[in-house]
């Protein structure tokens, strides 16, 4: 198992890595290269590679337990925002069981296992890549940088850009969302990413709405 | 990739892309695309070149003088080839480190976020 933190700040991510106290290689990627280099859109998301850095699964949703947040009771009376949230987490397709099981079959089994995929399968059932999403990686890689570079507003015009080439990567969004949604010197992220002044869109409305989380989701095919 | 100029250095190019520039063309696991005139003697890249010959955009930012090269779009896929890329990622004490130390071992990489 190796982790990575899709995350610009890696302060931000630190307190969840300290938390884990992992022993498996828990890595961050601070520019989202791993985004364009294996497709991930979303989190949590995998791929599998064996033994010679072959993939075998593309990138797809991987959770491995069932959120305790699918079976919680939502109180009436919350605050709207977080209302909305609450019934949309509730409503995200629960694959966890059986995509754990395929994990244990592929490190009993290999590449017998059934849910291995061969390279061109592999490549077929990766994402449909158009020149919109390739150029959107362009723009959330320019903005990145921007803002590395103490350019933030510009960083702003680059990653609204992305949005609108990409609108099913969540994690162009997420990111973006939460940078101007978490007050300055927070130390943790601002979850809920709700209507702002910088973007026109917000997690709060676009998974309240029709598709609700799903629309992101790469669900396995298993 | 982020470029100041649209010349790199082939080392360059494929640390970040995972596309291998070679004398018979751009190459990345099985798939070898011929990129005429890209690859210079002195082993510099023509990024314009190679971008086109990839089908990866190519963004520019005039205001502050730099380019972000997107992925490549040659076969539809987001993923060109079965060959895992290899980019420098970090460990939380901001060393690198890279995927194919772990050659022999199965791998499950998880994408993860605090927000």
């Amino acid at each position: 198992m190796v982790t990575v933190a899709l995350d610009i700040d890696i302060e931000l991510a630190r307190p969840w890595h300290d938390a884990a106290q992992a022993t498996h290689p828990s890595l961050i990627d601070t520019t989202h290269a791993t985004n364009a280099l294996f497709g991930f859109t979303n989190i949590p998301m995998a791929v599998w590679i064996d033994e010679n850095g072959t993939l075998v699964r593309p990138a797809e949703a991987a959770s491995i337990e069932r959120s305790p947040l699918r079976d919680m009771e939502i109180p009436e009376g919350l605050p709207e925002q977080l209302s909305k949230v609450m019934h949309a987490v509730k409503a995200i397709p629960d694959d966890a069981e059986a995509y754990r099981a395929a994990i244990l079959d592929w490190v009993r089994n290999g590449a017998a296992s059934k849910y291995a995929m061969t390279p061109d399968e592999v490549i077929e059932r990766s994402r449909p890549h158009s020149d919109d999403r390739a150029r959107a990686t362009a723009c959330f890689e320019l903005g990145e940088h921007l803002r590395r570079h103490g350019h933030a507003d510009a960083a702003v015009a680059w990653w609204k850009e992305a949005h609108r080439l990409d609108p099913q990567n969540l994690v162009y969004k997420r990111q973006a969302w939460t940078l101007v949604t978490t007050p300055e010197g927070a130390t943790e992220y601002d979850l809920m990413q709700g209507p702002n002044d910088v973007y026109e869109s917000n997690l709060v409305d676009e998974v309240s709405g029709e598709g609700g989380f799903a629309q992101f989701i790469v669900r396995p095919t298993l | 990739m982020i470029l100041t100029e649209l010349r790199t250095s082939a080392a360059a190019f494929h640390a970040s892309t995972g596309w291998e520039p070679k004398p018979e063309g751009l190459c990345r696991g099985e798939v070898c695309v011929p990129a005429p005139g890209a690859l210079g003697a002195d082993g510099a890249l023509d990024v314009s070149i190679a971008a086109d010959r990839l089908g990866m955009p190519l963004v520019h930012d005039s205001d502050h003088g730099v380019w972000a090269l997107g992925s490549a779009t040659l076969g539809g896929r987001a993923l060109t080839t079965a060959v895992a890329a290899d980019p420098e990622l970090l460990t939380f004490d901001k060393k690198p480190f890279h995927l194919s130390s772990l050659r022999g071992k199965k791998v499950i990489l998880l994408a993860w976020s605090s927000y």
